[in-house]
């Protein structure tokens, strides 16, 4: 069955969710939102869900989503950001290095600081995957993947989900490596697309989206996105779209 | 809270914690033998924002900006602007736990559109062509202060403001 890279990246972090865990996603995370339905339809009834800013929260304020993340009871988050670099430090202030002559400035990360050394793993994801978004070194720091061992830490990066590829963060050296390729694209494609070394010199297919996966997304989880008016506007236009 | 500082995990290693004086890096004093940040505490003398509703007693509603009921307890006075005065706010009609009762607040102004040109959820959405032009005029000083000219200081009042500046059809 045919997919574009949205419903590709949506059904990869969905197998990352672990069922009777606490997932949870921020504000303007369509694929994570759908990633986390699909979870719960697919493998994880009992998943606990909180997409922010919809009917999948639990909590009327974020200080009550901080504070059970900082009790460690977040077991997955997602986030992007505008440049995510080897060590997997994450950018999501600014393009250019000095912090008063920015040559782009973004709005910033919110609790994403607080929340990237919380959850027990995070999920990063980029969905363009080129050598502009993914660097050698961001340009600033909005929350850094490896820490030294005295850092008070609940958890930290596990992996990047791209529309080319996957990299799983290995947490000891602190660096991202490649760890699947999606077909067709090949290693060298990779290579050409990203800014920092790969870590090792080839790496096997991610196993594409099964047709059950497929069905479940663009069937009863496009159904329940626009049903609940969770990121209705994209599910309509992207879901079942390929 | 009112207390002088707490730890708060994360941020080390970020280029936000260089760029703060009023966040370190500091040891367990428990001796966990762990660092974390910790945040020095925030007292405004007064704090200033924009509500969905309040009485004359000084009780908000401050909609759905959360934040602002714990900016109103840090600060040591607050005044209120409302897009709309109502009889009385309290704890039960409040939308979901944003009631800020009136022993926090000093003074309640009556403004509405008072969030233009952001938008106020469940009223109004934010204004995108002011926002480009505020945008754009932020780039330098000169610009800048051009804005502030035409918005901020040449309108005699809030009303003339939205006379002037809010656009009708963002009012539907």
């Amino acid at each position: 069955m045919d997919y574009n890279d949205e419903e590709l990246m949506v059904v990869l972090m969905s197998r990352e969710v672990r069922d009777g865990e606490v997932s949870a996603c921020g504000a303007l995370s369509h694929i994570p939102a759908a990633a986390l339905l699909l979870a719960k339809e697919m493998h994880a009834p009992d998943a606990e869900l909180i997409i922010l800013n919809t009917v999948f929260r639990p909590f009327g304020t974020s200080r009550q989503f901080h504070f059970l993340a900082q009790r460690g009871e977040l077991g997955l988050f997602f986030v992007s950001g505008v440049q995510i670099d080897r060590r997997g430090n994450y950018n999501l202030h600014q393009i250019g290095r000095d912090p008063d002559r920015p040559e782009v400035r973004f709005p910033g990360g919110y609790g994403g600081g607080l929340i990237y050394y919380c959850a027990r793993r995070t999920i990063l994801f980029r969905t363009e995957h080129t050598r502009r978004s993914f660097v050698e070194s961001v340009d600033f720091i909005s929350a850094a993947g490896h820490t030294p061992p005295d850092v008070l830490r609940l958890g930290g990066p596990s992996k990047v989900v791209t529309p080319k590829a996957t990299f799983a963060f290995f947490k000891d050296v602190g660096e991202l490596r490649l760890e699947s390729i999606h077909p067709p694209h090949t290693f060298d494609d990779i290579r050409e697309n990203t800014g920092f070394d790969l870590g090792v010199t080839r790496a096997p297919p991610t196993k594409p989206p099964t047709d059950e996966e497929l069905m479940t997304l663009r069937g009863p989880i496009r159904r329940k996105m626009i049903d609940t008016d969770t990121y209705r506007a994209w599910a309509e236009r992207t879901l079942g779209s390929a | 809270m009112g207390v002088p500082y707490v730890p708060v995990i994360g941020l080390v290693g970020t280029d936000l914690l260089k760029r703060r004086d009023d966040m370190i890096v500091a040891p367990d004093p428990f001796g966990s033998g762990k660092v974390s940040v910790v945040a020095k505490a925030m007292r405004p003398d007064v704090a200033v924002f924009h509500v969905d509703k309040a009485d004359r007693s000084g009780n908000v509603s401050c909609g759905y900006q959360v934040e602002a009921v714990l900016l109103a307890e840090a600060s040591a006075h607050v005044v209120v602007t409302a897009e709309e005065i109502v009889d009385r706010v309290t704890e039960e009609n409040a939308i979901g736990g944003t009631f800020i009762p009136s022993i926090l607040v000093d003074a309640v102004v009556h403004a509405p559109r008072g969030a233009h040109p952001g938008g106020m959820t469940g009223r109004y959405a934010p204004d995108k062509h002011a926002m480009r032009e505020y945008v754009s005029a932020s780039r330098d000083d000169a610009s800048f202060a051009a804005y502030l000219d035409k918005y901020v200081f040449a309108p005699r009042n809030h009303d003339e403001y939205v006379e002037r500046f809010v656009r009708q059809a963002e009012t539907a």
